[in-house]
């Protein structure tokens, strides 16, 4: 199980939630499920550093930031994986607004470049995902999300696609806990549940299970201010861990 | 022609400017109206089990069930009710008048909230009906359906690669008819000499209220008692999270299907004298068979009746109308007050005699000469909360079926079914169709039971299971053999706008293992499938469904799984209605193929079988063109990724127009 490497993971509080990332609004889940942007209001931007398996070449950095537009919100990323040699580079530009009492939508626009050495041709890919999110009550909120819905026939270079469906749950005020399923093209269902709870004013735990790999996560965050800091660790069954951390500034 | 399209063309422009349109019914199928379809479809023995299903399905739609006529025979064509079921709405009706909303079921006893959503599309609280009104206002409708492939171009087959399906039906007072006439995708559209359309179907019907209730001129259907004996209706199999199994009516429709082979030709007459009932009914049809030459070409008998109805080779065009089959026949049946009872005999001659393949062993007790009589008697009981019904026929005074129920309802909140059936070999009705596992429904013994209960408030369990043996052999099975199958459901209602579903579903059949030369081995094949949905409606004019399919295939091991996501949407302003589903399917070999159930164009249908590595997605546009009709357009694309790693791609273009004038 590889999973879809395109499509868009990253935030260390949603990877100490075992990737649980569609469900619970957040900074960086409003990159991963765009429908849950219309819950972030406020101007804000963040920054995310990611290393798999202790091995500088296979870094993450990803730059974000969402400022709102009426009723709607607007979300640029971008994200760096990789070295000289071998890199991918994302960037998205979305938009998420509540469609109705209980509903909300979300879509972005991906472009995907990758360097690879060698004979191999550079890769320029142009897509998009698109989601809904659904206030079933509220402490439970249902959330789909397709990535790359385009037939690879109507476009040359084959990219896969992905199919994300979640619930959450606020179990209490200071506790959550979610669960997802995905299936991306020519891979086995993926299921990810994980939780997050307040230890304390202003500090959480996080943790989750992926059956992508067997992996365990845990994290912490703790806010100061208007900054919000995320840490994270997460196990793969047979390669390592793979370490996060991320910071948010809410400005207004 | 010049006129049509000239009426075409006013009819699309004054669509445009309507503003006030009213929409037509709610477009939803539940989910148990897709697992019934998917489970069909996943028959292998009986490959047009589906297609007859939704059809009849899409029958209901066009002609919905007129509930407040308080026709026991009318509420019995919606055949996922109990006779129970049945019978209370019926009374509920005599005793306090019209129902004057679909929501006033549920106080039925007997319905609850769930069978009524199920039952809504396919209903109607309208009294006035073309059969027992007065009225002659003539209401024509035209209906015409084009399938494209566009990929598949296949130079060996006789016609085009369209596949055309044109039906036209009028109603004035007690009188309608109607027409179809249908083009497979490669068949040529006109053929023989003189040269009519591939396939053209016609009826002339009067519906009464006194004596007569109803004369079939043309093309019928016909259905006595469980269907033993005479069902060219549709085929429920067994269902084994069904609410009920089955009922025991006669019923006589006119034809409106496409199956090329599976009707009757000529007339037909429903009479009734208070509580006795007769049906007769004469037919002269000719269907398509596989002939057996002698060594001058001739054709000295038949080898087997051709049921598919697909004539798009030469070879396939010989078999076309080869044999004339002349049916003949009638039921008596009797009300009394607690029990229904009835008695059919039938005859059906055969041009050419049919001859069993004697080298063989598989067919040794196959019917052999061109006279089949048959002679049945059926009854069904009610008393208080139990119903017992059940069936005997017997072909050529030889080969018997039997076919025998029981329904208790112990509490408003709990079904239970129980069904027996023998079949023995050698038993025929080439036009019968009893509750079983195959169409033939020779060569079976078995016992059904399911239960439906509502465990609590919004919480309904069904579960079922099936034993069937085969005492003699059967196709892919050189042994007397058995089968298993069992399903649990449950589902969760919340409340209207949610849906939660667990399906399981379990299989297990014995067939040949041809690992060495001789004779073959046996050996079990079993399959395990899980199924999880979730449906949320937020309101009216949207639905989001994802679902979850997992099979496990034995003894290969191999592994299917699929994810799906399917969107609903009807516009508020524009009169258009919107499906879209994306799926992703992984499956290790076709053992562990998943089947879906799709939303499509009416009489078409789709319920693909997903194997290997892949994604399936559609989107089709309703536009609903003011009073006059409505257009429909589906496109369908299938991708396959080799193992080389190669993606292939499938796509099909469906496009339907109906118009009422």
């Amino acid at each position: 199980m590889k999973g879809n490497p395109f499509a868009f993971r990253s935030g260390a509080g949603e990877r100490g939630t075992g990737l649980v990332c569609i469900t619970k609004s957040g900074f960086w889940s409003s990159f991963s499920s765009q429908s849950l942007l219309a819950y972030n209001s406020s101007f804000s931007a963040g920054v995310n550093y990611e290393n798999r398996f202790v091995i500088p070449e296979l870094g993450t950095c990803t730059a974000g930031v969402i400022f709102p537009a009426g009723k709607s919100s607007v979300g640029v990323i971008y994200s760096n994986f990789g070295y000289p040699e071998f890199r991918r580079n994302m960037g998205g530009i979305s938009c998420g607004m509540p469609l109705g009492k209980n509903v909300s939508a979300g879509v972005q626009v991906d472009y995907f470049s990758e360097i690879v050495p060698g004979e191999y041709d550079k890769i320029r890919i142009l897509t998009f995902e698109a989601g809904a999110a659904f206030n079933l009550s509220e402490k439970v909120t249902a959330v789909i999300h397709l990535f790359n819905p385009i037939p690879n026939s109507i476009r040359k270079s084959l990219l896969p696609s992905t199919i994300t469906a979640g619930a959450g749950i606020d179990l209490s005020k200071t506790l959550f806990a979610g669960a997802e399923a995905e299936m991306s093209t020519d891979e086995n269902i993926i299921i990810r549940s994980g939780f997050e709870y307040e230890a304390a004013k202003k500090f959480w735990i996080r943790g989750g299970f992926s059956t992508r790999n067997s992996s365990f996560s845990f994290g912490i965050g703790y806010l100061i201010k208007s900054m919000k800091i995320d840490l994270s660790l997460s196990t793969h069954e047979r390669l390592g861990v793979t370490s996060s951390v991320s910071l948010v500034f809410k400005i207004k | 022609m010049t006129f049509l399209y000239q009426k075409l063309i006013i009819i699309i422009a004054f669509s445009l400017l309507l503003y006030n349109v009213s929409f037509g019914q709610a477009e939803s199928n539940t989910e148990i109206i897709s697992n019934i379809a998917e489970e069909l479809a996943a028959e292998d023995n009986d490959p047009e089990a589906a297609a007859l299903y939704l059809e009849y399905l899409n029958d209901l739609i066009e002609n919905p069930v007129k509930i407040n006529l308080r026709d026991e025979n009318d509420l019995s064509r919606l055949f996922f009710l109990s006779d129970f079921q049945v019978k209370s709405l019926a009374d509920y009706i005599r005793r306090t008048g019209n129902v004057v909303s679909i929501y006033e079921i549920a106080s039925v006893p007997g319905f609850d909230q769930h069978t009524v959503e199920m039952m809504s599309p396919f209903i109607s609280l309208k009294e006035n009906d073309a059969g027992s009104s007065d009225s002659l206002s003539v209401r024509n409708t035209l209906l015409t359906n084009l399938i494209l492939k566009p990929g598949e171009k296949d130079t060996s087959y006789l016609g085009s690669p369209l596949k055309i399906l044109a039906k036209y039906s009028i109603a004035a007072g007690r009188f309608s008819a109607g027409l179809t006439t249908e083009k497979d995708a490669g068949e040529k559209f006109f053929t023989g000499s003189p040269p009519f359309p591939e396939f053209l179907s016609a009826y002339t019907s009067y519906s009464g209220k006194g004596v007569i209730r109803k004369i079939i001129l043309g093309d019928f259907s016909l259905r006595f008692g469980a269907g033993t004996s005479i069902n060219t209706a549709m085929r429920t199999g067994i269902q084994l999270t069904a609410p009920g199994f089955m009922t025991i009516r006669d019923n006589l429709r006119p034809y409106t299907s496409t199956d090329e082979n599976n009707f009757f030709r000529g007339a037909a007459a429903d009479l009734a004298v208070k509580n006795a009932e007769v049906i007769l009914f004469y037919s002269r049809n000719r269907i398509d068979a596989t002939p057996v030459l002698s060594s001058d070409s001739v054709i000295s008998s038949i080898m087997s009746i051709y049921k598919s109805g697909l004539h798009n080779t030469s070879s396939l065009l010989l078999k076309k109308d080869l044999l004339t089959e002349t049916v003949y026949g009638m039921s008596l049946s009797y009300n009394f007050r607690f029990m229904r009872v009835g008695a059919n005999w039938s005859e059906t001659l055969l041009s050419i005699p049919l001859q069993r393949n004697a080298d063989d062993p598989e067919s040794i007790h196959d019917f052999e000469g061109n006279k089949n009589r048959l002679l049945s008697i059926n009854y069904n009981t009610v008393s208080g909360r139990i119903m017992i019904y059940g069936e005997m026929t017997v072909n050529n005074f030889r080969y018997p079926a039997f076919v025998n129920g029981v329904t208790l309802k112990p509490s408003d909140r709990l079904s239970v079914n129980v069904l027996w059936r023998k079949y023995s070999n050698g038993f025929t009705a080439f036009n019968g169709s009893g509750p079983g596992n195959s169409s033939s429904s020779a060569n079976e013994e078995g016992i059904a039971g399911n239960f439906s209960f509502e465990a609590a408030k919004h919480l309904f369990i069904s579960a079922g299971y099936d034993i069937t043996h085969y005492p003699w052999l059967k196709y892919r099975c050189s042994f007397p053999s058995m089968s298993r199958k069992g399903g649990i459901v449950l589902r969760y209602l919340p409340t209207e706008k949610l849906n939660f579903e667990f399906t399981y579903d379990y299989r297990y059949s014995m067939i040949n293992n041809q690992k060495a030369s001789g004779i073959a081995g046996i050996e079990g094949s079993e399959s395990r499938t899980f199924k999880w949905l979730f449906r949320y409606a937020p309101d009216e004019n949207s639905a989001f469904t994802t679902r979850i399919s997992y099979k496990a295939a034995y003894p290969s091991g191999s592994r299917g799984m699929l994810l799906l996501q399917d969107v609903y949407y009807r516009f508020g302003r524009v009169p258009v209605t919107l499906w879209f589903r994306y799926c992703l399917f992984s499956t290790e070999s076709w053992d562990s193929r998943l089947y879906t159930y799709e939303n499509d164009l009416l009489y078409s249908f789709s319920i693909p079988a997903l194997s290997g590595e892949g994604s399936r997605s559609y989107i089709m546009v309703k536009w609903d063109i003011g009073h006059f009709g409505e257009m429909r357009i589906k496109y369908s694309l299938t991708g396959i990724t080799e193992k080389s790693g190669i993606e292939s791609f499938n796509d099909e273009v469906k496009l339907q127009f109906r118009i009422w004038f």
